[in-house]
Formats: C-alpha cells, sequence, structure tokens
C-alpha cells in the first residue's frame, strides 16, 4: 500500500489535483455565479468610481470575474469577496497605468490635442437632460456627483480602503486581504479617508 | 464633547455616503445590468472551458513524457535482468544459430540455382516430359 500511495502522491504532483466530480462542479459553478450576481453591481460602480469611464469599469470588472473563477473558484466561498476586490483593485490600478501610458504617448503625436479618454464619448451625453426630476432624485445625484469628485481626489490607497470597508462592508482583516496590506495601514489608510472627505464635503454636506 | 462631534460626524459621513453609493447601485439602468449579466456569464464560460483544457493540456504534455520514461525504465530492467556473460559477448548458442542463418540461406541459393537451371534447359524438359508420355521405348536387351 506505501508503494501506492507513493504513486499516487506523484500523479498529484505531475498531473495537480483531479477534477471534480461533475456534481461538486456544477454546485460550486452555481455558487459562484451567485455570488457574482450579488456583487457585480456594487464592484461595477466602485470600479466606475475609480476609473471614470463605464466601459473600462466594466471590462476590469469581468476580468476579476474571470480570475476568480478561474483561479480560486475551488477556494472556500468566505474567501472569494476578498479575493475579488484584490484582483478588482489590480485590474483597475492596471487600467490606470495603461490609461496614463497612453496619455502621455497621445500627448508627443502631432496634432492630437484631445483628451483620448473621451474619444468614444457619445455626443448625446452631453446633452442638457429635459425630463423633469424629482427635486429629492435631483438633490441625490449631485450630493452622489459630490462624493464620487471627492473619492476620485483621494490617493488610491485610502479611496480603496474607504469603499471596501464602508460601501462593500468588509472588515479590517479582509479589507487588508484585499489590498494586500497589514491591518493597521487599512485603518490607517481609512482614517485618513475620512478626515480628508469631511474637509472636501464640508459640513454641510 | 468635542471628540463625540467628531465622532458623531464621522458617522454621519459614512452612513450618508453609503446610502448615496446603494442607492446609486438600484437605479443602475437595465441596460448595464444586462451588460454586468452576459459579462458573468462570460467569465463563468471562459473559467468552465480553460479548467477543462488545462487539465487537458496537462495531461497532453505529460502523457508523452511518461510514456518514454516507461519505455527507458523497460530497457533498463531488460538490460539489468539478462545474465552479464550475454552482454556483447558472443556465446555458442548464438554462433550455433548463426550457422543455422547460414544453412537457410545456403539451400536458398541452391533453390535459386535450380530455378536457373530450369529456365536455361526448358527444352530438354519439355521433351522428357513428352517422351515419358508417348509410348515406352523397346527396352535394350541384357
Amino acid at each position: 500500500m506505501p508503494r501506492f500511495d507513493t504513486l499516487n502522491a506523484a500523479w498529484m504532483v505531475w498531473h495537480g489535483p483531479a477534477p471534480a466530480p461533475e456534481g461538486t462542479v456544477l454546485e460550486q459553478s452555481r455558487e459562484l455565479n451567485t455570488f457574482l450576481a450579488e456583487i457585480e453591481r456594487r464592484a461595477f460602480r466602485m470600479a466606475q468610481v475609480a476609473l471614470r469611464d463605464a466601459d473600462d469599469a466594466l471590462d476590469a470588472v469581468q476580468d476579476a470575474m474571470l480570475k476568480l473563477a478561474r483561479n480560486y473558484g475551488s477556494r472556500p466561498s468566505a474567501e472569494w469577496r476578498p479575493l475579488f476586490y484584490r484582483i478588482l483593485e489590480n485590474g483597475i490600478r492596471d487600467l490606470q497605468r495603461r490609461r496614463s501610458v497612453r496619455k502621455r504617448f497621445m500627448t508627443w503625436l502631432p496634432g492630437s490635442k484631445e483628451d483620448p479618454d473621451n474619444e468614444a464619448q457619445d455626443p448625446l451625453d452631453n446633452v442638457a437632460d429635459t425630463a423633469p426630476a424629482a427635486p429629492d432624485r435631483l438633490m441625490q445625484d449631485q450630493a452622489m456627483q459630490k462624493l464620487e469628485s471627492s473619492l476620485r481626489e483621494l490617493p488610491a490607497r485610502q479611496r480603496e480602503a474607504f469603499m471596501l470597508r464602508n460601501f462593500e462592508g468588509l472588515d479590517v482583516a479582509e479589507t487588508a486581504t484585499a489590498m494586500g496590506c497589514s491591518e493597521g495601514s487599512v485603518k490607517t489608510h481609512y482614517s485618513r479617508a475620512v478626515h480628508s472627505l469631511r474637509e472636501q464635503l464640508g459640513e454641510v454636506w | 464633547m468635542k471628540e463625540q462631534t467628531a465622532e458623531s460626524r464621522q458617522l454621519a459621513l459614512e452612513e450618508r455616503s453609503r446610502a448615496l453609493f446603494h442607492e446609486s447601485v438600484d437605479s443602475l439602468d437595465m441596460a448595464l445590468r444586462s451588460r454586468l449579466t452576459q459579462a458573468r456569464y462570460a467569465a463563468l464560460a471562459a473559467a468552465d472551458r480553460s479548467g477543462r483544457r488545462g487539465w487537458l493540456l496537462r495531461l497532453s504534455l505529460w502523457t508523452p513524457a511518461a510514456g518514454v520514461t516507461a519505455a527507458a525504465l523497460l530497457g533498463i530492467t531488460l538490460w539489468f535482468s539478462a545474465p552479464l556473460g550475454h552482454h556483447g559477448v558472443m556465446s555458442a548458442d548464438s554462433q550455433s544459430n548463426f550457422e543455422d542463418l547460414d544453412i537457410v540461406a545456403s539451400s536458398d541459393e541452391g533453390s535459386g540455382d535450380a530455378i536457373e537451371m530450369l529456365q536455361d534447359d526448358i527444352d530438354f524438359y519439355d521433351w522428357a516430359d513428352k517422351t515419358a508420355n508417348s509410348e515406352p521405348a523397346a527396352e535394350e536387351p541384357v
């Protein structure tokens, strides 16, 4: 029997764990689908706040979904949330870096004075909405716009800490996993973020 | 008192910002929700495909290597399981085998000659055949 165990262990090393039975895979896939469906809209909005672009935000969220499902789908579902946000934050940072490189490159090219971020913008987006909006709704929209612009003014790590803790409801340990830093750093980033936001948004907000 | 005010202001900010954020999430339009759903399905399907392909790829990469290793192991086993005197030294048995091979080769050679002879003297054999089928000739007196 020890010979069989050795062979079995060698097989596992060479081939990795054997695929799970079909029923388990289906169950896992269904669970992952439920988790992603529950999280996707908040993740999208957080990515949109950071990236200021719906398409880029959608790409980042889809990429994070794919990576989570491919690399961590077999992990316990309790680990998915911080892992997902870690992947998403990495994706957002990559997109921002790529965008800044592209912007720098575009400014060198002759005759490209326009902001490349706005190149695919729909002109209809700039048309004023003439439909009457409820005053409450209007005030909420304005408050949200102010909050978004204030969040964008924050350093990336502070913004991440604030959104993950306050919007997504992660605890300090989960936020630390998602941000890839210590719990102490999370507390510092969060505290600074709250302080900055309070200053930017003012007393009346 | 001042600390309490700061804390309550922080709480108010957190609650207000959270409420606004969730409100904005709930008010996402249907087109965007649909795109998110499509993105989710696409991600899950792609992950499923790549998972299966990964397993098959690992299998297809390692199977030839395992085959070659098994063949090498078999060769080594056969080599070392044979008696030592048989490696590189011609024994009496193998000598006799070669002689047998020579005999077979030479008999083949002989049969080749016979066929050649048959082809050369085909007229003679034709005559002999006719003669044998015709009436027997008178026996010579002893």
